[in-house]
């Protein structure tokens, strides 16, 4: 244990969640940056229960999954009571790349972002595992340009048919109708609500949905979609917290995404629809025309970065001056690493 | 306006030079002193429309006619409800018929036509188009600001320019001082020609002149410019990349189970798995979850790791 620790060498501080505290550190047997996610004890009461829920999911299921647009799980270790997991280190989130009004974000951008969220999300369903936390902040994006889905804390395994599940997942936001709605047994059609409400954040570079409570979160959601009927969604009224709003027109998404192509629409329409059943899959959805159609996505190293971490790829760059002088010295001065 | 007289005091600007008529949303002028006397408390009404009235809406009269006054301040609230523009419209035609409405709203209110009428079809108006006025309110809000900032960006521009202006002013005091001293010294002290002295010292200051007269122009340009454009924003947007990577094309993913594959949700359904699963209940189909989807799974876990032998697991 004592050469793991010795093995991560702390650089810097980088976040702080309600479970655990994040470091930048450097792995000094590869050479390359992780992320060290750092477990808070918590208080007495908690510790007693043992590890912490949120980290006991990421630990179960990130071993097992190994997919490019999913984050790494490389290492876990424990010192004295805490545990610490090691991840791949990601220079940004789409939250950041969404707020940051430098960046234009062009169709081929917003195709290749949703492109690698669907691609991650399909082979997190396919192996029976629901996210129930997408939000631009938990989609990662590396320096390259690679789009990872993290922060497993609320993952869980689905489809068992006697297990009841709580509805009290997802970041409000990006919550799907069902839930609002008290459903106990749900699918993988939560995590496509939110990778919608997502795709239209990015297109609208606004939350699509920004309610207040889960009331007004409803609101929204039924002002732009009308209110669900029996026919449009069979069984709504039997969730236990459905209530009846008032009648709301339906707005067609042309309205509200003037910029958008109809391939675009399509993909939106099929993945915001107000009942569940009717959504499309990740699998589904990435068949769409939209992700075959021109402009092809746009490649990892030409995505948009936000100014921080362009000045820091900028940096780390080696300069002509060091080119030199590594010739001159036939390489000898060791390289930064670049990501 | 020499002729002005206040219609309650009778005061006017020949009386008291310094006189000032107000007006308020009625279009009914009244003099200051007046405004001040009658309200007092802060809200009153019209002494001749006997229309209530608040002081806070008391504003100069700029224009000669009250009822000019009157019609601005009907335009402004009218206005900013019918805050479409040319670009909402699909035909001129369009947009023609609706400036006509807007005119004749304007007409009917500032005439005292159909008041009750004109104000029913303006209520009508701001529900059938609520979310538009909200839109183009936010988007003139935008423009305002970056009036402001550009305002804003001038004034420090021209603080700029002045303040240099008086460091050269300066530089160039210092600069003919020293220039003299200079001149007097040599003078004094050196064994030259005092004639050719003097001509060498003209001549330098001859050509620093022509030299400042070169750099004040271009520094000119280079002020006016920046703010004659007007439509400078301070964000600078980073480039759009063209060029584009290859078209993509969906590959599903494989799955390795290390057992027999697991029957497709059509071999489920046909041959009749589903009907050893308990069917999903309302509440559960309402919340998105299919019978289906637990008995896919069932087969696929049962059915998983059936062929793993220590081989296959080194393969992995």
């Amino acid at each position: 244990m004592e050469n793991k620790l010795r093995r991560y060498e702390k650089i810097e501080f980088l976040g702080e969640g309600q479970f655990a505290t994040v470091y930048k550190a450097r792995d000094v047997e590869t050479d390359t940056f992780v992320a060290v996610k750092k477990i808070k004890i918590g208080t007495r009461q908690e510790a007693d229960d043992g590890i912490n829920r949120t980290a006991l999911r990421e630990i179960k299921l990130l071993q097992e999954l190994h997919h490019k647009n999913l984050i790494g799980l490389l290492d876990v270790f424990g010192h004295m009571s805490n545990v610490s997991l090691v991840f791949d280190f990601m220079d940004t989130d789409l939250e950041v790349i969404i707020k940051d009004n430098t960046i234009i974000l062009t169709t081929g951008n917003i195709k290749a972002y949703i492109l690698q969220t669907l691609q991650g999300l399909e082979y997190l369903h396919l192996n029976w595992i629901l996210h129930r936390d997408l939000k631009p902040n938990n989609l990662l994006v590396n320096a390259a340009g690679v789009l990872k889905i993290g922060d497993f804390g609320l993952a869980k395994l689905y489809g068992s048919p006697n297990r009841i599940n709580t509805h009290q997942v997802v970041t409000r936001w990006y919550r799907a109708p069902e839930l609002l709605y008290g459903a106990k047994q749900y699918g993988t059609c939560i995590d496509m609500w939110a990778v919608g409400c997502i795709l239209a954040e990015l297109l609208l570079r606004v939350p699509l949905f920004p309610g207040e409570s889960d009331l007004d979160q409803l609101t929204k959601i039924f002002s732009v979609f009308g209110n669900p009927t029996e026919e449009t969604w069979p069984g709504v009224k039997q969730l236990s917290d459905y209530i009846e709003f008032k009648p709301l027109p339906c707005i067609p998404l042309k309205n509200i995404f003037t910029a958008a192509g109809n391939d675009l629409l399509d993909l939106i329409e099929s993945m915001l629809v107000l009942n569940p059943i009717k959504r499309r899959e990740a699998s589904e959805c990435l068949q769409l025309p939209f992700f075959s159609n021109k402009p092809a996505p746009t490649l990892g190293s030409k995505l948009p970065l936000p100014k921080n971490v362009r000045t820091i790829r900028d940096i780390e760059k080696p300069s002509l001056k060091r080119k030199i002088l590594d010739a001159a010295e036939g390489g000898t001065l060791s390289k930064r690493l670049l990501f | 306006m020499d002729d002005f007289t206040c219609p309650r005091c009778r005061t006017s600007k020949f009386q008291n030079p310094s006189l000032k008529m107000m007006v308020n949303v009625c279009g009914h002028g009244l003099c200051e002193s007046c405004v001040d006397l009658l309200f007092l408390k802060g809200s009153g009404s019209c002494p001749e429309c006997k229309i209530p009235l608040r002081r806070n809406n008391f504003r100069v009269q700029l224009f000669e006619d009250a009822a000019v006054e009157k019609e601005v301040d009907i335009r402004k609230r009218v206005l900013r409800d019918f805050n479409k523009k040319e670009e909402d419209f699909a035909t001129l035609k369009e947009y023609n018929d609706y400036l006509e409405e807007v005119e004749s709203i304007i007409y009917n209110l500032s005439n005292n036509i159909d008041v009750v009428n004109t104000n029913k079809r303006i209520e009508q108006y701001k529900r059938d188009n609520k979310e538009q006025i909200m839109k183009n309110k936010g988007k003139l809000g935008r423009e305002e600001y970056e009036l402001e900032e550009l305002l804003e960006l001038e004034k420090q521009l021209e603080e700029q320019r002045k303040k240099e202006i008086q460091m050269e002013e300066i530089e160039t005091k210092k600069k003919k001082i020293q220039d003299k001293e200079a001149l007097i010294d040599e003078l004094m002290f050196s064994n030259a020609d005092a004639k050719n002295i003097i001509e060498t010292f003209a001549q330098q200051a001859q050509q620093a002149k022509e030299e400042s007269v070169d750099k004040l122009p271009s520094r000119a340009t280079k002020f006016s410019t920046g703010i004659q454009i007007g439509q400078r924003s301070n964000t600078t947007f980073l480039p759009v990349p063209t060029d584009e990577g290859p078209l993509y094309t969906y590959k599903p993913i494989i799955l390795s189970v290390d057992g027999p594959k697991p029957p497709t949700t059509d071999e489920i359904l046909s041959k009749g798995f589903i009907n050893h699963v308990r069917p999903e209940t309302e509440q559960g189909r309402a919340g998105g979850f299919r019978s289906i989807i637990a008995c896919s799974r069932a087969l696929q876990d049962s059915m998983s790791g059936l062929f793993h032998s220590k081989k296959s697991s080194t393969v992995h």
